[in-house]
């Protein structure tokens, strides 16, 4: 699904974000990827959807060379991967159904289909209550949850997330992560960036380490107190959103 | 995505856009008015001095003064060579006595001034229609030269010499409003670009939330363009309408006058307003096309 191979990414003024990195993560899995401020973890995530190009070696990702992907085909290699950050992302002037419609748009979606795409991903963050509220006005954890919603839209087959918990107390942050590893269940890989080494403890999971932009450990770890988890609702369910207010 | 979604939903975009962005979109589209307020009304005066000049050309005589005194004989003999000319479509005379009285009819305060003179103070002429007084060939010109060398004349005055001098004076006009429509346009392209660039920039957070769940170029751009586009059409529907407005002003407060007559007789054509408008809608595309060109967004 996502293979690095001997990646190295240096920036401008000769700092080495990474160095050599070369690991496989197969359809499916969830890995924890971890490391110091500044050891790579972002750099390495934005290599995936090609926010950035390596400089040496090459990442294949659902089996296409994310390096030589010509710009025009860079969308489309987008569309099949969710994207969450640790400051959300969303726009502050839409509300819910905007900020996770965008992608349904651009595809050409007719209203009621947007409908049913955002009824489903908000179902399954448990937010669908919460349509037509503007960011502003939902908590740290349900912006986040809106966020996850929005990566979901279109059933990525990899989900990213850069420090997803960075900005959230403990209870909101094991919240949300139980969300990413529900979504896991469900098939997506999922790559999650944090450097909260106790919850990586908690749950458990297969765990990169980088240090100073090298791949300094790559290892299967048993979680202490992992959650107990059960299939999304609503995953599967195309039917009309009966709960969902009528967006705005 | 068809295409004709992807407009539809550029323009709904667009238009949100100009509406909550209602004030630096308003100074685009004020800079194209006045660039084409500019342009539109040095068009509408050259149109109509053209279409005068037109009305006029029907009308223009070459008239031939005889000498005082001429004798009504001499009158017909020289009426009836100009008439026998190639040039000529007719040849009317007018004898001292009927000049004087067209005078009077034309001037009726200035009356005193023809009587009691003695002789009579205005000269006979012959007033030559030409074929086609749209023509001014070396011959002709060699023709009415012949006849100012002859004994009999004192003026030879032909009414295309002036009217050339309006025509000159309209191409004059057209071109000056070109030039200096030409550079405010330019100047309004600049500046829809930086308008097109600041809403840019203020929608930055959404354009890499587009990139991010994988908007093409296409998509992101598109909106931009369209809001461009909207504020020269409206740029130019502001200025056709100011420019009815004042063409309009002008016909109720001077009706008959002189100056309605030259420069108002008639508005832009339909086709001279749609160039207006699109011509706006032209210079807010460019503007867009331009700063995001520049820009990578």
């Amino acid at each position: 699904m996502i293979h690095f191979f001997q990646v190295t990414k240096r920036y401008p003024g000769g700092q080495t974000a990474l160095d050599r990195v070369s690991f496989e993560i197969p359809r499916g899995q969830f890995v924890f990827l971890t490391g110091a401020s500044g050891a790579g973890k972002t750099s390495l995530l934005r290599l995936i959807f090609r926010e950035d190009v390596p400089d040496e070696g090459q990442i294949l990702v659902n089996g296409r060379n994310v390096s030589s992907i010509p710009p025009s085909k860079i969308p489309y290699l987008r569309r099949t991967i969710g994207v969450v950050f640790q400051d959300f992302r969303l726009i502050s002037r839409k509300t819910v159904f905007e900020n996770i419609t965008y992608l349904p748009r651009i595809l050409g979606a007719d209203t009621r289909s947007q409908k049913k795409l955002a009824y489903n991903a908000l179902r399954r963050v448990g937010l669908s209550h919460r349509v037509n509220a503007f960011p502003l006005e939902l908590s740290g954890g349900e912006q986040q949850r809106v966020a996850i919603a929005r990566a979901l839209m279109n059933e990525p087959e990899i989900l990213i997330a850069d420090e997803p918990t960075g900005n959230l107390d403990p209870d909101l942050s094991w919240e949300i992560l139980r969300l990413f590893l529900e979504v896991n269940l469900r098939g997506t890989t999922v790559l999650l960036a944090t450097h909260d080494r106790d919850m990586i403890q908690r749950v458990g999971r297969r765990v990169l380490t980088l240090d100073a932009g090298r791949l300094a450990n790559d290892q299967e770890l048993l979680g202490t107190d992992p959650p107990r988890l059960e299939p999304a609702a609503g995953e599967t369910s195309a039917d009309s959103p009966p709960e969902m207010e009528e967006p705005r | 995505m068809s295409l004709f979604q992807a407009l539809r939903a550029f323009f709904r975009e667009a238009l949100i856009n100009l509406i909550r962005g209602w004030k630096v979109s308003l100074l685009a589209i004020l800079t194209i008015t006045v660039s084409l307020l500019v342009g539109g009304a040095f068009l509408l005066v050259s149109r109509n001095l053209l279409a005068s000049v037109e009305r006029w050309r029907g009308e223009t005589r070459v008239v031939i003064y005889l000498q005082p005194g001429t004798p009504p004989d001499v009158l017909q003999r020289l009426a009836a060579e100009a008439a026998a000319s190639p040039w000529a479509a007719s040849a009317d005379t007018v004898t001292a006595d009927a000049a004087r009285r067209r005078f009077q009819d034309a001037f009726p305060t200035l009356t005193d001034l023809v009587e009691g003179v003695g002789d009579e103070p205005l000269p006979s002429s012959i007033e030559i229609a030409l074929k086609d007084p749209g023509q001014r060939p070396p011959e002709l010109r060699a023709w009415l030269e012949s006849w100012r060398r002859r004994p009999e004349v004192s003026m030879v005055d032909d009414d295309r010499e002036w009217l050339h001098q309006i025509e000159t004076v309209a191409a004059v006009l057209r071109g000056v409003g070109l030039a200096l429509a030409g550079g405010l346009l330019a100047a309004a392209i600049f500046t829809t670009a930086s308008v097109i660039r600041l809403t840019a920039y203020l929608h930055s957070d959404e354009i890499s939330v587009l990139r991010l769940v994988g908007a093409t170029e296409f998509y992101i751009r598109g909106p931009f363009y369209a809001e461009g586009f909207l504020q020269g059409l409206a740029g130019g529907l502001a200025a056709s309408g100011g420019l009815w407005a004042a063409f309009t002003l002008l016909r109720l407060r001077r009706p008959g006058s002189l100056i309605e007559t030259l420069l108002a007789a008639q508005f832009l054509s339909p086709a001279q307003i749609a160039f207006l408008v699109l011509l706006g809608g032209a210079a807010g595309l460019t503007g867009a096309v331009m700063s995001l060109r520049r820009e990578s967004l």
